[in-house]
């Protein structure tokens, strides 16, 4: 890969913090004051990839992966404790003028826009910081906003707003100067599957129209899987999957969807195929038809064990979904 | 740097700040006079208290009438001095949310200020109406109440860097709540806005004079009533820009430092 054509690179990063380990009751909390017991966290440890400008990229694992961590460190504001990390050719943590001037982060679950202020006073703000042309940026507000559907809602204070309205607002602000970068820390967080749908049809079109490199941090996999090409998977602060989703889904899991003549009971397929039960679900729309979780390498064996034991009448194999895949990699 | 740029940032932070003092008028305005009512109401039942024995006609050197008038005036710029945005910082930096400014392409410390003391602009602007109000009553002049007033403003910069740079040992303690309660109380004693400064023996008068608190309320008030003339005015504005410069030294210094510590926690 050119050099130019990358936006993120990240070489061998750690992070590792150190608290206070605080015991249980007072006598833990007089402790704390005469013996602190210091504890080290390795949130981070030795990640390396590189994410090619215009791409737009997942970040995923579970609480406490790292990923907040990742986007602290690529966002610049904190530094990895060992490794590299570079951003469009800036160390991120050395906070320069023009890097600040090409990046944007949107926490889901803090505002980043001023709470007792009309949205579009802190868009007015925002135009001031970054040096945004008056013309240009009316003319992008009213864009963005007319695609986000809030136009009427400029003038209420942020703090009046739904979840909805205001994380959309959020997500205006951070992108009205155009940045180069974007961090996306849960940006659908706690919003309704309709407001989250409007976002990411949002962020989709943005990052196809204006070549945006994005890093999405998301729970919600209907994000990630409608939205990024590639996912880097992280669990306990390492690195154990890069690359494209369906791969990731293709790789082990798969559903069988049986439509059989007879109705069996779920514990009757269970013990006839040895599927555990849990794995096993019946299609809500035809009583007839059931969900096999299973593994994609036994496929064969399974096949076999429900012609032989049921009458089928139709069998197909779907993908297992990556929210599927993921709670497993995760409980794993 | 665009030099055009760098005012007009400022600018939209000031206006920023002061629309978000008029985003709440009621409550503005009853800071405003619930903050002034205590120290006032203690300096007239004391003023009252001593010239009612009857045994004294001067106090702290001004007789019943100056004092009162000390009183009054020096209310004007009690509302000016200080203000919370110190305080902002620290729970910027214990609740991770200094990260939404230390990300944007211009300094939070600076942002911050600039903000608050748009807040303050405004506050300075309203005691400014009242004051020239007073100069048709009183022997308040239009020219010294100016003076004064610019002096305080200069006397909030100083405050606000001093309240900035102890706020940096948030980055150390997290909670450095009472870092800043304790400069306040200090404050609040040296600035003269509970009682005139010329009430400690001038043996002891080194104290407030070595300190940049009296050019908060105290010295503002002098120049106001005419106590102190012009050339000191000049030379009071000339301290006033060397502790700004001492105290900006001292907030590089201490911010560069400290925020390697910060790690933005709360998600």
């Amino acid at each position: 890969m050119n050099s130019n054509s990358i936006a993120i690179s990240v070489d061998q990063v750690t992070r590792s913090f150190r608290s206070v380990r605080k015991e249980e009751g007072l006598r833990g909390t007089m402790k704390l004051l005469f013996n602190p017991e210091y504890v080290t966290h390795e949130a981070l440890k030795g990640i390396s990839f590189t994410i090619p400008k215009g791409e737009f990229t997942g970040l995923i694992g579970a609480n406490g992966a790292g990923k907040t961590t990742l986007l602290k460190i690529l966002s610049g504001l904190i530094p990895p404790t060992s490794g590299e990390a570079r951003v469009l050719g800036f160390t991120p943590f050395d906070r320069s003028l023009e890097f600040r001037k090409q990046i944007s982060i949107v926490m889901g679950q803090k505002a980043q826009l001023w709470w007792d202020l009309p949205a579009i006073e802190a868009f007015d703000l925002l135009r001031a910081l970054y040096q945004i042309p008056m013309d240009v940026y009316k003319k992008r507000v009213e864009e963005l906003t007319t695609l986000l559907d809030v136009s009427k809602m400029l003038n209420t204070q942020i703090r009046r707003l739904s979840l909805g309205e205001r994380m959309k607002m959020e997500v205006i602000g951070a992108i009205l100067h155009l940045p180069k970068v974007i961090f996306l820390d849960e940006p659908t967080i706690g919003l309704d599957v309709l407001a989250s749908k409007k976002l990411r049809e949002f962020l989709k079109a943005h990052n196809q129209k204006e070549g945006a490199t994005i890093i999405l941090t998301s729970h919600n996999m209907d994000d990630i899987s409608e939205l990024c090409k590639r996912i880097i998977l992280i669990k306990e602060g390492a690195m154990i999957y890069d690359g494209d989703p369906h791969t990731l889904t293709k790789q082990d899991e798969c559903v069988l969807r049986v439509k059989l003549l007879s109705e069996p009971t779920l514990e009757e397929i269970s013990s006839k195929t040895d599927i555990a039960l849990d794995r096993i679900l019946k299609d809500e729309e035809d009583q007839t038809t059931y969900l096999l979780s299973i593994t994609r390498s036994r496929i064969t064996e399974y096949f076999q064990k429900l012609l032989t034991h049921f009458e089928v009448a139709d069998i197909g194999i779907q993908e297992a979904s990556l929210e599927r895949v993921i709670q497993k990699i995760y409980q794993n | 740097m665009n030099l055009a740029w760098a005012l007009e940032w400022r600018m939209a932070a000031i206006k920023n700040g002061i629309k978000g003092a008029l985003a709440y008028r009621g409550e503005f305005l009853v800071g405003l006079i619930g903050s002034a009512i205590v120290p006032v109401g203690i300096q007239l039942m004391l003023w009252y208290a001593i010239f009612q024995s009857g045994n004294t006609t001067h106090f702290a050197g001004m007789d019943y009438p100056e004092l009162l008038a000390y009183t009054w005036t020096s209310l004007l710029f009690s509302q000016i001095r200080g203000g919370d945005y110190d305080f902002e910082l620290i729970e910027q930096i214990r609740t991770g949310t200094l990260s939404n400014f230390l990300l944007r392409p211009v300094g939070v410390v600076e942002f911050v200020f600039f903000q608050g003391f748009g807040e303050k602009l405004y506050t300075a602007l309203v005691c400014l109406f009242f004051g020239l109000i007073a100069t048709i009553f009183t022997k308040l002049t239009v020219i010294h109440l100016l003076m004064g007033l610019f002096l305080a403003i200069l006397g909030n910069i100083i405050a606000y860097l001093l309240g900035a740079s102890l706020a940096a040992a948030a980055f150390y303690w997290e909670n450095a709540f009472a870092v800043l309660m304790v400069k306040n109380m200090v404050v609040s004693l040296l600035c003269g806005e509970v009682l005139p400064l010329s009430i400690v023996p001038e043996k002891y008068s080194f104290i407030w004079k070595s300190t940049p608190f009296y050019l908060f309320v105290y010295g503002p008030t002098q120049i106001a009533l005419g106590k102190w003339d012009t050339h000191q005015f000049y030379a009071e504005v000339g301290f006033a820009l060397l502790w700004i410069l001492g105290f900006w030294a001292a907030l590089k210094i201490l911010w560069t430092y400290s925020i390697n510590r910060y790690q933005g926690i709360g998600g």
